[in-house]
């Protein structure tokens, strides 16, 4: 019923490590509230809730204006909590004890759908007021909560896979029913919620969303064993993953973080509608580079990505493409349980037919995957090598005789991706991190040689083991030469291998080059400072590649 | 303004040392004479020639370094002097037998804080005011985002965490010496009544406090290899060091948690490994050492043990205090 409930809820989720708990935690809420507050339940746990209304410099300014707090107080505790929403909660036990009487029994619903959504239709001071009196009249155990909403921070150790696994157990339906209804947009209302928990299996009101996603394993050497020819060989490209639907006449394009994103690819819906059958298309989107027929770098494609009604210039500066993998639904029939062979026989078969037989041209934006022939896996692991230069991560690997189930199932599809790229560099800044890592030194800047002097050429946080980083943070305090507010310069002594996945020129940085997905891939404590790597590998790496 | 020189009581060798008296408080090395808050680890070492504490602090402290040790022993109040300082013990409320000292020398007051706490702890005597003219403090929770809950709220905490896992065995780590009894003293009075086993370091710090007149709850001393129907729904304190290796092999289908008031952050608590975090402490939080502060009437203030700037900023900035630093 309460706020309070959920507060609770947030609490155990976040304190059990056992994913058996959490799902009999989250099973318990849903027996015993009720389903509005149910609904705002899963999408705030579903991380549909990202809209921050306020920013955290503003949560944090409003608290040093309103209690007469210094500013820099509030930005040293930061560094020791790494989140806006948690230090001011942490700060407002000292300042609520105020007689206001307390609303203690706000339900969830009352606080997300009218609460908060009041907020933005208030003026600046207006809104700092409101914000101030649901602090004095919220309870104190909810302030964590109401905090990280308003600065859209709400985040908590539970996968949608959990979520479903639990209505899943409480209604007695199988997940995969569960997960087709959690899909794509899901508002929080009585409705949605009974919808989800819905005993009756209605197969009309999932129209239009798309199928839960099949995921690749990484690669494992069992593979090897089998026949070449068991297996179906695709390039594994650098896009977005998508479901393309068409149901009804009506176009829907699904990404796998399940957002509907037809307003940003206008062009892809118009073209497809043309197409007379209805079918759901599993694929990826890309912005094409139609002369070479290879993809552009991820970068162009970010430029798409957050655009809602793109303009036609930026339709013809960033050409997109969907290229299907795989056909799951055709005019209504759900062919998910027919092998892989089968369903690719069917894909080709279709993209023929609407290529003649649609008035509209639709080849120049949509096409289905070419498939690979290694005549060995030697021959395979050379495909993958190739990679680069068409512009892909490396493979897609399916068994032929697979059926399309939902989620990251063992043994049906893997994917085999390209050897990194790495130099070994010295480390030279660190940072403090945020969120779990607290407290802590954990983002780091690397450095190459360049003559006699050490270039920054990559920034990393990722790669480490927890005892690395608290060994290193140690270093890293007794080693400083410098602060400059959060951020430390480190005698030069620490040496790491640092891998990537793309390496290219780059006007704005001081080295000249721009590396992709820069990580620590190991703490070479074996190395001195003058081992390290030079630009100039760098610049050969990158020659060696184009 | 002094040199450091001239204080009464400066830093050397990282310990806090009175020249004039030669002698030092909570040393970490062996020395000649040593003055000691109380019986924590980080707060004495072994191989003094002379110890100087109260009489509770005294007893826990042969308990960990053994019986023939020189110790001479003070009640509460009681001044005695060493080369024309008069020196005094004062209740700290950390820990039983904890105290803050008092140095007067010359119509000039220092105090040394040791380790303290306001809240309420029935296994200790409460925090005295004391009123000085320098303050040597702690500061271990010197920030403002350290506010400590009621201790009985989070011994209720405590309860419904076991209570809502009677399948499980309830793992609690804390100190052996002081929180463990603290906690055992506050979740006694909650609703959880099922059985508490304590390991050995604890169950014998319980005893000691028993001997001096603390009414602690009997726990059984957890034995290895005890039958995992017998722990379920039962508590079990044990000591931080555990919490990682293989000694938690011994329990089956267990939860665990840590008492400790570095738990109040959740980055530290997601970090910790540990299930579930309960933020108490034997600590002041930051209203704790600002009334300390203030109700001491120094004029001057040191702080050790703990990051100690923004608190002495504050001090500079909002309160008008003098603060000093340390310096060898």
């Amino acid at each position: 019923m309460s706020l309070k409930k959920f507060s609770e809820l947030f609490s155990d989720l976040d304190s059990f490590n056992s994913t058996n708990n959490k799902i009999e935690v989250l099973k318990n809420y849903f027996l015993s509230n009720d389903p509005i507050d149910n609904s705002w339940a899963i999408y705030l746990l579903t991380g549909k809730s990202n809209k921050r209304f306020i920013s955290g410099r503003y949560l944090k300014n409003l608290f040093s204006q309103i209690y007469e707090y210094p500013q820099w107080l509030i930005d040293t505790c930061y560094l020791k909590v790494g989140d806006s929403a948690e230090v001011i909660t942490l700060l407002l036990k000292n300042k609520t004890n105020s007689k206001k009487k307390k609303l203690s029994n706000i339900s969830l619903n009352e606080l997300l759908s009218e609460k908060i959504p009041a907020l933005s239709k208030l003026n600046e001071e207006e809104k700092n007021l409101e914000i101030k009196n649901l602090w004095e009249t919220l309870p104190e155990d909810n302030h964590l909560i109401f905090n990280k909403i308003l600065t859209g921070t709400f985040r908590v150790g539970v996968s949608i896979g959990l979520i479903t696994k639990s209505i899943s157990k409480l209604i007695n339906i199988e997940e995969e029913i569960i997960s087709h209804r959690l899909m794509g947009d899901f508002k929080p209302s009585i409705d949605s919620y009974k919808f989800l928990i819905n005993k009756n299996i209605n197969l009309q009101e999932l129209n239009s969303k798309p199928f839960p996603f099949l995921l690749a394993n990484t690669i494992e050497d069992k593979i090897f064993k089998n026949s070449i020819n068991d297996f179906q060989f695709e390039w594994k490209y650098d896009g977005i993953r998508m479901q393309l639907i068409k149901r009804s006449g009506n176009i829907s394009l699904w990404t796998r973080g399940q957002e509907l994103v037809n307003e940003s690819f206008p062009e892809l819906v118009e073209k497809m509608s043309h197409i007379k059958d209805d079918f759901v298309l599993d694929g990826e989107l890309l912005v094409w580079n139609f002369k070479e027929q290879i993809a552009f770098d991820f970068s162009l494609l970010q430029k798409r990505i957050n655009r809602k009604s793109p303009t036609r210039s930026i339709q013809i500066k960033y050409p997109i493409i969907f290229i299907a993998y795989d056909l799951l639904e055709i005019n209504g029939k759900d062919i998910r349980e027919i092998k892989l062979k089968s369903r690719r026989i069917e894909l080709e078969k279709f993209f023929l037919k609407w290529q003649n037989k649609t008035e509209n041209n639709i080849s120049d934006i949509f096409k289905i995957c070419d498939l690979i022939y290694p005549k060995d896996w030697p021959d395979a692991l050379a495909y993958k090598e190739k990679s680069r230069e068409n512009n892909t991560e490396g493979l897609i690997i399916k068994k032929k005789t697979s059926i399309y189930s939902s989620g990251r199932k063992k043994g049906i599809w893997w994917k085999c991706k390209v050897d990194p790229m790495q130099l070994d560099a010295v480390l030279i800044y660190a940072k403090g991190g945020s969120g779990r890592r607290a407290g802590l030194y954990t983002d780091y800047s690397f450095a190459l040689w360049k003559d006699q002097e050490l270039i920054k050429f990559a920034s990393a946080y990722s790669g480490l083991t927890n005892i690395e980083i608290k060994e290193l943070d140690k270093w890293i305090r007794k080693n400083t030469i410098e602060k400059f507010g959060p951020v430390r310069s480190l005698k030069p002594e620490m040496v790491f291998e640092i891998s990537f996945e793309k390496i290219q020129i780059s006007k704005r940085h001081k080295s000249g080059i721009a590396v992709r997905f820069p990580r620590i891939t190991k703490w070479r404590k074996d190395k001195k400072i003058i081992d390290a790597d030079s630009l100039e590998n760098a610049y050969e790496l990158m020659k060696k590649i184009s | 303004m002094k040199t450091k020189q001239e204080y009464l009581i400066r830093y050397k060798d990282g310990n806090l040392y009175c020249e004039l008296a030669d002698i030092w408080i909570d040393p970490s090395k062996p020395v000649k004479k040593a003055l000691i808050t109380h019986a924590h680890f980080d707060h004495f070492t072994f191989g003094c020639e002379e110890y100087i504490s109260t009489k509770e602090t005294a007893i826990l402290l042969k308990q960990r370094v053994g019986d023939n040790i020189k110790i001479k022993t003070f009640e509460y109040g009681e001044e005695f002097k060493i080369n024309g300082i008069n020196i005094s013990f004062h209740p700290s409320g950390h820990i039983l037998g904890s105290s803050q000292i008092r140095f007067i020398f010359a119509e000039e007051k220092w105090l040394i804080s040791g380790d303290f706490k306001l809240q309420k702890d029935q296994t200790c005597k409460k925090y005295e005011i004391v009123k000085t003219d320098y303050l040597v403090s702690e500061c271990t929770f010197g920030l403002p985002i350290f506010k400590w809950d009621e201790s009985n709220k989070i011994a209720n905490d405590i309860s419904k965490w076991i209570t809502n896992s009677p399948d499980k065995t309830s793992l609690l780590f804390c100190y052996s010496l002081g929180k463990a009894q603290r906690l055992l003293n506050e979740i006694s009075q909650t609703n959880f009544k099922g059985n508490i086993y304590s390991h050995g370091s604890i169950h014998k710090m319980n005893n000691s406090y028993r001997e001096l007149g603390i009414d602690i709850k009997d726990t059984i001393k957890i034995e290895n290899k005890k039958k995992i129907d017998e722990l379920k729904g039962s508590l079990v304190l044990l000591p931080p060091s555990l919490s990682k290796g293989s000694y938690l092999k011994n329990f089956k289908n267990l939860q665990t948690a840590f008492a400790s008031g570095w738990m109040s952050i959740r980055a530290l608590r997601k970090r910790s490994g540990y299930d579930k975090g309960f933020a108490i402490s034997d600590h002041a939080d930051w209203d704790g050492i600002l009334e300390v502060v203030k109700k001491s009437e120094a004029k001057n203030v040191f702080f050790h043990h703990g990051d100690s700037e923004a608190l002495s900023k504050y001090l500079v900035e909002k309160e008008s205090i003098n603060v000093l630093l340390f310096s060898e």
